[in-house]
């Protein structure tokens, strides 16, 4: 029995129901072996293992089929036909794959239904994003890939990643998006037409045409076929029966204890925290806070630096000159712009 | 409350994860506009967020949420510096398209 002393929980981070799960699965991989713990989770799903990766396979073909009918093409776009392709692709895999699925999924009451309407929702804005003509549409719709990830996050228990990602990045990122998307197209609109492209010829309705360079994908037929041999690779290896690696579990009390916490300054828990470790109320907030700062203390400092150079190094990228040259003005008032003079 | 998650349920979640990513990629590659190019990047991270999730889930180690905030950290920085090298190029040009900087081929 490797339960730690009542004081050496004080120290961890790993609370008790982590800890019981975590002897649960050392014993039962201590009993039958590795092998029989991995020729157990193949005998359920024999029949679908043996045909697995050729669905994946089939998938992934039929999923850059339908991305590929949804790209922009500038002429007729078959959108409906490869949106409809590409949900019964999916929804196929899915039916193909709840087969091997067990019957405890091990996560919360229910919630793994979730799964399905929030994933559907991600992929199809997703394919959205990248399909759609027009910017500012191409940002709402990863706005709602952001909001479909966010309930992802809450059936896996990750609370406050869901709502940090809420707020982060459909409040912020994609607002700051929206601003460049508006300033761009708008004096893109106003002063200057369509430099690249093919010029168009009813340019009285232009404002709601979608811009040349929009409208057209550059090498669809190559994107899709590079993106989808990635996720067949990719589904391929993911689709192999994984177990859990205990190795890769929080630490155990006694690593913490005699390991990690005797090379470093003592940090101790106050003991409310530590009390609500142990009977096990602490939230998921609480958690990632206690992680974040107790074992990744170097990473928040290079999360720092990495900001303030990249606040730095905005303001100078995007600096507008502060007053153009006297001389520039008084001679030549047609080029307001000196940069693009020189261009 | 927090048990063990099947293995095939974290397949189902690091799928989500590849499919994102794998539509990053191909947006990527495809798109003209500059602004798209770097939101599809963005689509990227988000892919890597949800595998990052699922894993923590599935190993009960809380590390790979944490993980997540250094994502989302890096993402805001590379917005800020991606939007404002968009805002210079389309100084430049006056136009988003990415084409027009063909040149840079060489």
């Amino acid at each position: 029995m490797w339960f730690p002393h009542q004081e050496h929980m004080h120290y961890s981070v790993c609370s008790n129901r982590i800890k019981s799960a975590l002897m649960l699965r050392r014993n039962v991989c201590r009993s039958d072996g590795p092998f029989l713990c991995c020729a157990a989770s193949w005998g359920r799903t024999e029949y679908a293992a043996n045909a697995m990766p050729y669905a994946l396979y089939i998938a992934s073909i039929l999923g850059g089929l339908a991305l590929l009918m949804m790209m922009p093409r500038g002429g007729f776009t078959p959108l409906k036909l490869g949106m409809l392709l590409g949900a019964a692709t999916l929804g196929g895999l899915w039916l193909f794959l709840a087969r091997s699925l067990p019957s405890a999924t091990g996560l919360e009451d229910g919630a793994f239904l979730y799964y399905y309407p929030f994933s559907f929702i991600a992929i199809g804005a997703a394919a959205r994003v990248i399909t759609h003509t027009k910017p500012v549409y191409a940002a709402l719709w990863f706005i709602m890939v952001v909001i479909a990830s966010a309930g992802l996050f809450l059936t896996l228990s990750a609370e406050f990643m869901a709502f940090a990602m809420l707020i982060i990045y459909g409040g912020a990122i994609l607002v700051t998006y929206m601003f460049v998307i508006m300033l761009a197209s708008q004096s893109g609109d106003t002063t200057v037409v369509r430099t690249s492209g093919e010029p168009d010829d009813e340019s009285d309705e232009g404002q709601d045409k979608p811009m040349a360079y929009d409208a057209v994908a550059r090498e669809p037929v190559a994107a899709c076929a590079v993106g989808f041999v990635l996720l067949a690779a990719l589904l391929g290896v993911m689709f192999d029966p994984m177990r859990p690696n205990a190795d890769a579990a929080a630490p155990s009390d006694e690593t913490v204890a005699t390991q990690v916490l005797t090379r470093r300054a003592v940090t101790r828990l106050p003991d409310a925290v530590a009390d609500r470790i142990d009977d096990g109320t602490i939230g998921n907030v609480e958690r990632v806070g206690l992680d974040l700062f107790q074992r990744h203390p170097l990473g928040i400092e290079l999360a720092g630096v990495i900001l303030l150079v990249s606040l730095v190094g905005a303001v100078v990228i995007a600096r507008t000159k502060a007053a153009p040259p006297p001389e520039f003005e008084a001679s030549d008032g047609t080029a307001p712009h000196p940069e693009g003079a020189r261009h | 409350m927090i048990g063990e998650m099947d293995s095939m349920v974290l397949s189902h979640y690091l799928f989500t994860g590849a499919v994102l990513f794998a539509l990053g990629v191909v947006g990527f590659v495809a798109r003209r506009n500059l602004i798209i190019m770097f939101l599809c990047t963005e689509m990227m991270f988000q892919g890597v967020a949800v595998s990052l999730v699922a894993f923590s889930r599935f190993h009960l180690n809380y590390t790979g949420q944490t993980f997540v905030i250094f994502v989302l950290t890096i993402a805001a920085a590379e917005a800020a510096l991606a939007l404002g090298l968009v805002v210079l190029l389309f100084r430049r040009k006056r136009t988003l398209d990415a084409a027009a900087w063909a040149e840079l081929r060489g």
